[in-house]
């Protein structure tokens, strides 16, 4: 077996062709929480689940072509955060390579993993673009409330990714951990790499 | 469920639309960073009406107010954490019963207002002239790789199939007895079943559709030959390097004084 496909640059039409369909996935996830009421985000399933279909650089792709994409038709804004959403494609991968994805308990761990990390990459973008908040309710009152209180700014600022950025990646790789089990196999070979076909 | 397309562009007929989409790009870049690298209301506020007269000599302009008003907790959240609890604050703007603006907080929210409004408006002189095909194709044609030149603008086209997908799955499963209002916990439990059967039908679908990508040559090797031959745009050259020019020189002075 071939170890390290992981990494593998030439990507199969499968791979390509996920990209498109996740970036969808991620769009429909942000319908149904805007339909459902829901109070979180839960924009990057589809991130999430390509990077456990496909390895981490396709995860990743996903990532940049959603905010892209996103940005050229709703919101420029979003052409900033393209970096958290590809560092949050390439943690998922790496982490479900490893086995991170084996059962509910460490899938709940990853999540929570690729939560901090989304917030500290996010951090020093909100501190460049406008110093420090984030334009979700709950963590910018926490961010005022700090500052307020005489905290610096990127421990508040921080503090203000994390307190929505945790519990929300934690969600999103429940969700798509939920979907990635009960998908059925003949799905889950088409993106398998590592998988010898074997000649007559 | 909306009917949506994820089309913004406006086909107007403007210099702005004939202009070649790369030199556009590189008019995004230059404005978002020299509205960075300037520190004074004044100046942001000029690179900001530069942006601006571009989207009105597009005839775009009225276009614009959609996409800013998708940012407004953005814009809003940034006044109102920056103005009342600046670290810096000292000097009292208003003061209204027990709420006070504080002037140093105000003014830094005021400039990174303005910044975000030209992030915003600069953006939208490339989105809303741009049709998204010319772009890919002009980036092909720099060198992109074709094959991801269509996965970029495959989304364009997925995404709005999906939705329609969509309200299809959620009117057959309420018909089951799915319930999707109510409860916090009822929505949440109807998450799932909502976005199970659409995922499951996309990701099947990709199957179906790397094969018939595969069939048509999509791994091909070779030349591609093109449908649609781009004019090469007569004034790229010199607008570029007067970008290039504009955008050295405000840093150089930046750093100088």
């Amino acid at each position: 077996m071939v170890r390290n496909r992981v990494w593998s640059f030439r990507f199969s039409t499968a791979a390509l062709v996920l990209i498109p369909a996740a970036v969808g996935i991620n769009y429909i996830g942000k319908l149904f929480v805007e339909l459902l009421k829901l109070p979180l985000w839960i924009d990057s399933i589809g991130t999430v689940l390509s990077s456990m279909l496909a390895g981490p650089l396709v995860g990743a792709l996903v990532g940049i072509v959603n905010n892209v994409i996103y940005g050229f038709t709703t919101s420029p804004v979003s052409f900033v955060y393209a970096i958290t959403s590809a560092v949050i494609g390439l943690v998922t991968g790496i982490m479900a390579y490893k086995g991170w994805i084996s059962n509910i308990g460490k899938a709940l761990v990853l999540g929570f993993v690729v939560g901090l990390i989304a917030a500290t990459v996010s951090t020093p973008l909100n501190i460049a673009f406008w110093e420090g908040t984030t334009a979700n309710v709950w963590g910018d009152a926490l961010f005022a409330w700090m500052v307020a209180k005489g905290n610096p700014l990127w421990l508040a600022s921080f503090a203000d990714s994390v307190v929505v950025d945790v519990p929300d990646k934690m969600v999103t790789v429940l969700i798509s951990f939920l979907i990635f089990r009960s998908l059925p196999k003949k799905v889950l070979t088409m993106y398998d790499t590592e998988q010898e076909i074997e000649r007559l | 469920m909306r009917s949506m397309t994820l089309y913004v562009h406006r086909e107007k007929g403007s210099p702005l639309h004939r202009m070649d989409p790369l030199t556009k790009l590189l008019y995004v870049f230059t404005s978002v960073i020299i509205s960075y690298v300037l520190a004074d209301h004044l100046s942001v506020l000029l690179v900001l009406a530069v942006s601006i007269s571009l989207l009105i000599a597009g005839k775009v302009a009225r276009f614009i107010l959609p996409i800013i008003s998708v940012s407004f907790v953005l814009l809003a959240s940034i006044l109102i954490v920056q103005g009342f609890f600046h670290p810096d604050r000292a000097t009292v703007l208003w003061e209204i019963g027990p709420i006070t603006l504080y002037k140093e907080g105000f003014s830094i929210a005021f400039l990174i207002l303005l910044r975000v409004l030209n992030m915003v408006c600069a953006f939208g002189v490339l989105i809303l002239t741009t049709k998204p095909d010319e772009l890919v194709e002009t980036l092909i044609q720099k060198g992109l790789s074709p094959r991801f030149g269509y996965v970029l603008l495959s989304v364009l086209q997925i995404v709005p199939q999906m939705m329609t997908l969509t309200g299809k799955i959620m009117d057959s499963q309420r018909a089951r007895g799915l319930e999707t209002e109510g409860s916090l916990w009822v929505r949440i439990k109807s998450f799932i079943p909502l976005l199970g059967p659409v995922i499951l039908r996309s990701l099947a679908e990709t199957r179906e559709r790397s094969i018939a990508l595969e069939v048509r040559g999509f791994n091909a090797t070779g030349k591609r030959t093109r449908l649609h031959r781009i004019q090469p745009y007569k004034y790229g050259f010199a607008l570029k390097a007067l970008l290039a020019v504009v955008l050295l020189s405000v840093i150089v002075w930046r750093i100088w004084s």
